[in-house]
């Protein structure tokens, strides 16, 4: 009987909790500021992405850095503004509900993230109707910034920057006639895996194509089918970890062939093969002097050292929110409508990636380009 | 043929842990008609504490004891975390539910295995931990004939599943306490009839079981190094998998279902495309249980009226 | 039921007394004494009003994704609750319906069906699906047969994500049909009878109408010869099959419509989500709609209705921290209220603890003033601010404190009487602890973590069900 009401209880509970959170007031939230310099209201930035399941490396990484930015930002400039999180779990209607969940709160005026590129493209059209910006940090669809989603802007380089200059540098430095390439089966990499084999195959190369999943255990079976011949095996994949168990059993196995990683394998920590090559959108970001203060920051406050690339542009992408914010409420129109047309605007002159930041009209970040790493004697020398 | 050999030794490690796991689903369906989902939450565990136990001794650069007393403590300490993890759950979560439809402990274990999934996340964080077993033991140490190479590392858990699985056959037809559990996994009535504390030999059951999965967790550590929260998802899917189509309930069963697997997808990856290994295994064991619907060491089901 | 040979009145009092005298009760009573048509027009109504009654676009999509579960629920409800066939798999049917309408009205096959034709084509479809991953069903019972469902739905998966390069032997270029890791995007709002529906209202209402209809449909066929022969086999289905009744058909067709129903649904949700991708067809998915429909209580259609509702609503309600704090305090407050009677021994130890965390937080602000960290703003923050103890060393003493009360709380369970009394006054404070110094720093987790909890207490609590009948189940 108890628990009969108990269940019935529970449910209303959670009614009167989920009715409890409208803010009242539609509408883009247009409120007036004396300050001249800061923004007196605390705003939020909206940060998406996957918190929690399988891809929680990636994500809680990069929720940190965008926490740490959020904390850096109102300390420099005396503002307040908040952090609200929205795990997708790299599913793409989880991340069309979580941007619903943003747009419906008021105090939001711009997002970061999602992840993935299909959260981009399950996201777009919502945020496109209320004319909030999002920026991306690891989204590397190359169609995601030819026009259909005009409120989307990216910090990174997409796949046709980067498969173009990983298959010349394999050609021309490596001098590579033989590749074989592995995807791992998710939107980032067969994208960036069809690119690289496009130029690469352009370039007389042979290659092999073949594809592993994300949970798979075990890549000796795959391993023992690189051929004496293969000069370079590609993996274009995310989790570096995964990368490293792939090198540890190319050298089990006694192949030759060197690996070839692109930034989704750019981790110090995780991945240290020796003689591999990895690609990054950044010099590294250890060795960039304005950076220091922000990976001590993140070190203490987070306890570890930061492992991915996806982390760093997650920083960036949120300064980049939080400038636009802070100008659109000083200048005393805090609508979305007036961040998204700041966000285009925003320029980071010494940005924590070793370069500065601004956008081109399609949302893409500017001057992008590539560089190469080697792995010699355990750390990362730039090679490109 | 050396390839064949490789690929065999591939599909003999991967399938012994995914044996060990199958045979923790398999011993507590035997006893409770159950499909504990939270066991591949329990393996994770047992990866967790042994990297716990390798990092506290210094980690693998910098061993304050020799790296075979290194591994006996880490599977120790694993083997007994998990299986009184394994009794905590029984207790805990599934032993209210003895009277319920089947169905019910089933989303009571997904619940179990959502909250210790999540309380890993949140004490330990998101970072993929590495066992960094290279340079524990080095990869050339092991057996080297021409492009063959089978690492110690891989010897070692082919052989310690295979001791385990001994260990566990004598335990359960040998002695007094397997053939308790025989009879209480048989008819727990006439068992408690017969002056057996049933009780203490489910508890028994799913500690034996959560042994065998914290040694798997080790296991996985040492050869495929990485240990990270949501290992135990996949890990206990293909666990349960093998569990089912060596024949639920049965012992010998779980380990050949798990052999088979391992081998099946090796074999596909190495022979055919490792893109399509996924769906060639799957269609695999769909025919499989097409042709011996109870399963591979299964007994034919009797439809009780 | 009144007593035999009693006076009728007095035994009308007396059945109204057993029942209970309070204002629960009554309600109750009233409840069950309307028929149950006005019982449906009465919850659709209200439910009906829930756009109105609120501004924001994310309850109402939160609502969509509710009663998409709960549709689903509903199929499977067909499965394994009427004809008790465990099937794994049903994601596939989930899928299949989503990419089939995807596909047929988008610019991915430059195919663009009129909506009435495609929906009447998936349902079709996903029932000859339903049929196909039915056919083993024939040889395989049980256990077994879940596996191979769950074989079929991983399959489908893999397919979706692999099909984006198919090699035809005539053509020269691989052939990208299902869009692979990517997903087909830009799909085509529903246009229903001449009314495009482009907003998430329009779903809503369109979703609240297929439940009625579904469900009406699925009640009149549990009252029909098939409902009851499909109970019968679910009960015994060797003696079934004595008596003459087509086994296999029946299964079959049990499939069929768990796959027409999930399929509809697929279709509805690439039209809400404006595309659709292999990962929206994960495991978990598949574990949230088993949670519904047996938190719910297999067979029962409200119950399963209910059941989906709440795993679909709970995560969602969960993300904010706030909430989540309403949460929380309300279902401790009220376990409590239910759990500890008579009211005496509630306020002994609701007292206790707040006395006890009162002590503590003012000894901590005395001894250690440097480690006590501030709160936030607002009423209800200060008050739990003086209540409760916030350390600035959040993390890792939230650590230790998260593990220290899944140990007490695991402890407890053997505890009882008096003890069981005394101790819960430290481990409620305890509770309170960990969630201002540590799980309301991680929404997303904590929201994970109290969904396992609750799917494990609730089962716990009601075995069969929220509103399922306690059955007798012979192995």
């Amino acid at each position: 009987m108890r628990v009969k009401l108990f269940s019935v209880l529970l449910p209303l509970i959670l009614v009167v909790g989920a009715c409890n959170g409208d803010d009242g007031d539609d509408g883009d939230g247009v409120r007036d500021d004396d300050q001249a310099q800061a923004c007196g209201e605390s705003y939020a930035v909206g940060v998406s992405g996957p918190f929690t399941g399988d891809a929680a490396s990636i994500g809680q990484e990069q929720l940190n850095f965008a926490r740490l930015a959020v904390d850096d930002f109102n300390e420099e400039n005396g503002t307040d503004f908040q952090v609200v999180e929205g795990d997708t779990q790299l599913d793409p209607a989880q991340a069309s509900t979580v941007a619903q969940q943003f747009v419906s709160d008021d105090n939001i005026l711009a997002v970061v993230g999602p992840a993935g590129s299909p959260e981009v493209e399950a996201t777009g059209p919502i945020f496109e109707r209320e004319d909030m910006a999002f920026i991306g940090m690891s989204a590397t669809l190359p169609t995601l910034t030819d026009g259909t989603y005009p409120t989307f802007f990216r910090v990174v380089p997409h796949d046709d920057i980067q498969g173009p200059t990983d298959a010349d540098f394999m050609v021309s430095e490596i001098g590579a006639e033989e590749v074989f390439i592995i995807d791992d089966q998710t939107s980032y990499s067969t994208g960036l895996a069809d690119v690289a084999q496009g130029a690469l195959e352009d370039q007389g190369v042979t290659v092999t194509r073949d594809s592993v999943s994300q949970d798979e255990t075990d890549y000796s079976a795959l391993v023992s089918r690189i051929t004496d011949g293969t000069d370079v095996a590609f993996l274009p994949w995310q989790i570096a970890a995964n990368g490293q168990l792939f090198a540890q059993q190319m050298e089990e196995q006694g192949k030759e062939a060197v690996i070839f990683g692109s930034d989704g394998l750019f981790a110090p920590q995780d991945f240290s093969a020796e003689g591999a090559y990895v690609s990054s959108f950044a010099p590294d970001i250890t060795g960039v002097p304005e950076a220091q203060d922000v990976i001590d920051a993140y070190n203490e406050t987070f306890e570890a050292p930061f492992e991915t690339t996806f982390g760093p542009p997650t920083y960036v992408a949120t300064q980049v929110a939080l400038e636009a914010m802070n100008e659109a409420c000083v200048a005393g129109d805090a609508s979305r409508a007036a961040v998204l047309e700041l966000v285009g605007g925003v320029t980071i002159e010494d940005s924590i990636l070793g370069g500065p930041i601004g956008f081109d009209a399609n949302g893409d970040v500017e001057g992008a380009r590539f560089y190469i790493f080697q792995i010699v004697d355990g750390e990362y020398t730039l090679v490109q | 043929m050396e390839f064949l050999v490789q690929q065999v030794v591939n599909g003999l490690t991967l399938g012994s842990v995914y044996a060990l796991i199958a045979i923790g689903y398999s011993m507590v369906y035997g006893i409770l008609k159950l499909l504990n989902f939270a066991h591949g939450e329990v393996y994770m565990v047992g990866a967790f504490i042994g990297y716990g136990v390798l990092t506290a001794a210094g980690g693998p650069d910098a061993l304050v004891i020799p790296v075979w007393l290194v591994i006996v403590l880490m599977f120790a300490a694993a083997m007994l975390g998990s299986g009184l993890l394994g009794v905590v759950i029984e207790r805990f979560a599934y032993r209210p539910l003895r009277g319920a439809p089947r169905i019910a402990p089933l989303i009571t274990a997904v619940g179990v295995g959502f909250f210790l999934q999540n309380t890993v996340l949140m004490l330990f964080g998101a970072r993929i931990r590495n066992y960094d077993t290279p340079r524990l033991i080095g990869f050339d140490v092991g057996i080297s004939a021409g492009p063959l190479r089978i690492s110690l590392v891989r010897i070692l858990v082919i052989v310690l599943a295979l001791v385990l699985t001994l260990l566990l056959t004598y335990l359960v037809s040998r002695t007094k306490l397997g053939k308790a559990m025989q009879a209480t996994a048989h008819d727990p009535e006439a068992a408690s009839m017969m002056g057996i504390d049933v009780d203490r030999i489910i508890a028994v059951t799913f500690f034996v079981g959560s042994v065998m999965a914290g040694a798997a967790g080790v296991m996985i550590g040492l050869v495929f190094s990485r240990v990270y929260h949501f290992m135990g998802f996949v890990a206990g899917l293909k666990g349960f998998t093998a569990a089912v189509v060596g024949g639920i309930g049965s012992i010998p069963g779980a380990l050949l279902g798990g052999l088979f697997i391992g081998f099946a997808e090796s074999f596909s990856a190495a022979y055919v495309s490792s893109r399509f290994q996924d769906l060639i295994v799957f269609g695999i064991l769909v025919l499989v249980m097409l042709l011996r619907p109870q399963g591979l060491l299964g007994s034919p089901a009797v439809q009780r009226a | 039921m009144p007593r035999i040979g009693t006076d009728e009145w007095v035994a009308e009092v007396d059945g109204r007394t057993e029942q209970g005298r309070g204002p629960a009760a009554s309600a109750r009573r009233a409840w069950d004494r309307t028929p149950a048509i006005w019982r449906i027009v009465g919850v659709v109504a209200l439910v009906a009003l829930l756009p109105l009654a609120t501004d924001s676009t994310f309850t109402i999509r939160v609502a969509v994704n509710a009663m998409l579960l709960g549709l689903l629920a509903l199929g499977l409800n067909v499965v394994v609750g009427y004809a008790g066939l465990l099937d794994l798999g049903f994601i596939a049917f989930y899928g299949f319906g989503a990419y089939a309408y995807s596909l047929l009205s988008s610019e991915h096959l430059g195919v663009h069906l009129p909506t009435e034709l495609t929906i009447v084509l998936v349902v079709i479809g996903s029932a000859m699906l339903g049929y196909l991953l039915g056919l083993p069903s024939r040889r395989l019972l049980g256990d077994y047969l879940a596996i191979v469902t769950l074989f079929f739905g991983q399959i489908f998966v893999q397919l979706a994500v692999n099909l984006d390069r198919v090699r035809l032997p005539w053509a020269e270029e691989t052939v990208n049909l299902t869009g692979g890791p990517n997903g087909v995007v830009g799909v085509d709002p529903m246009r229903l009878l001449g009314f495009e529906l482009v907003d998430v209202t329009h779903y809503f209402y369109l979703l609240l109408g297929a439940i009625l209809a579904v469900g009406i449909g699925l009640a009149n066929l549990n009252a029909s010869r098939t409902g009851r022969a499909w109970r019968a086999i679910r009960e015994d289905p060797l003696a079934s099959s004595v008596m003459g009744m087509p086994v296999n058909r029946l299964k079959l067709l049990a499939f069929a419509f768990g796959g027409a129903i999930a399929g509809f649904t697929g279709t509805v949700f690439a039209a809400v989500q404006i595309g659709v991708f292999p990962q929206n067809f994960d495991l978990t998915l598949l574990v949230m709609i088993y949670a519904g429909v047996i938190l719910g209580g297999m067979g029962s259609l409200p119950g399963v209705l209910i059941g989906a509702g709440i795993v679909a609503v709970l995560p969602e309600v969960l993300r904010t921290p706030d909430h989540a704090r309403l949460v929380f305090y309300g279902v401790l407050l009220l376990g409590m209220a239910i759990a500890l009677r008579p009211w005496r021994r509630l306020a002994s130890i609701l007292g206790g603890a707040i006395v006890l965390g009162l002590v503590v937080r003012w000894g901590a602000a005395l001894l250690w003033p440097d480690a006590v960290a501030g709160g936030g703003e607002g009423v209800v923050a200060s008050v739990i601010d003086a209540w409760v103890l916030r350390v600035d060393q959040a993390t890792l003493i939230g650590n230790l404190a998260f593990v220290a009360l899944i140990v007490s709380v695991v402890a407890l369970t053997r505890v009882r009487g008096r003890a069981l009394d005394l101790a819960l006054v430290p481990v409620i404070y305890l509770a309170a602890f960990v969630w201002e110094n540590r799980l309301v720093a991680e929404a997303s987790v904590t929201r994970q973590l109290i969904l396992g909890a609750v799917l494990v207490v609730m089962m716990i609590a009601r075995p069969h069900g929220l509103l399922g009948t306690p059955r007798v189940e012979s192995l």
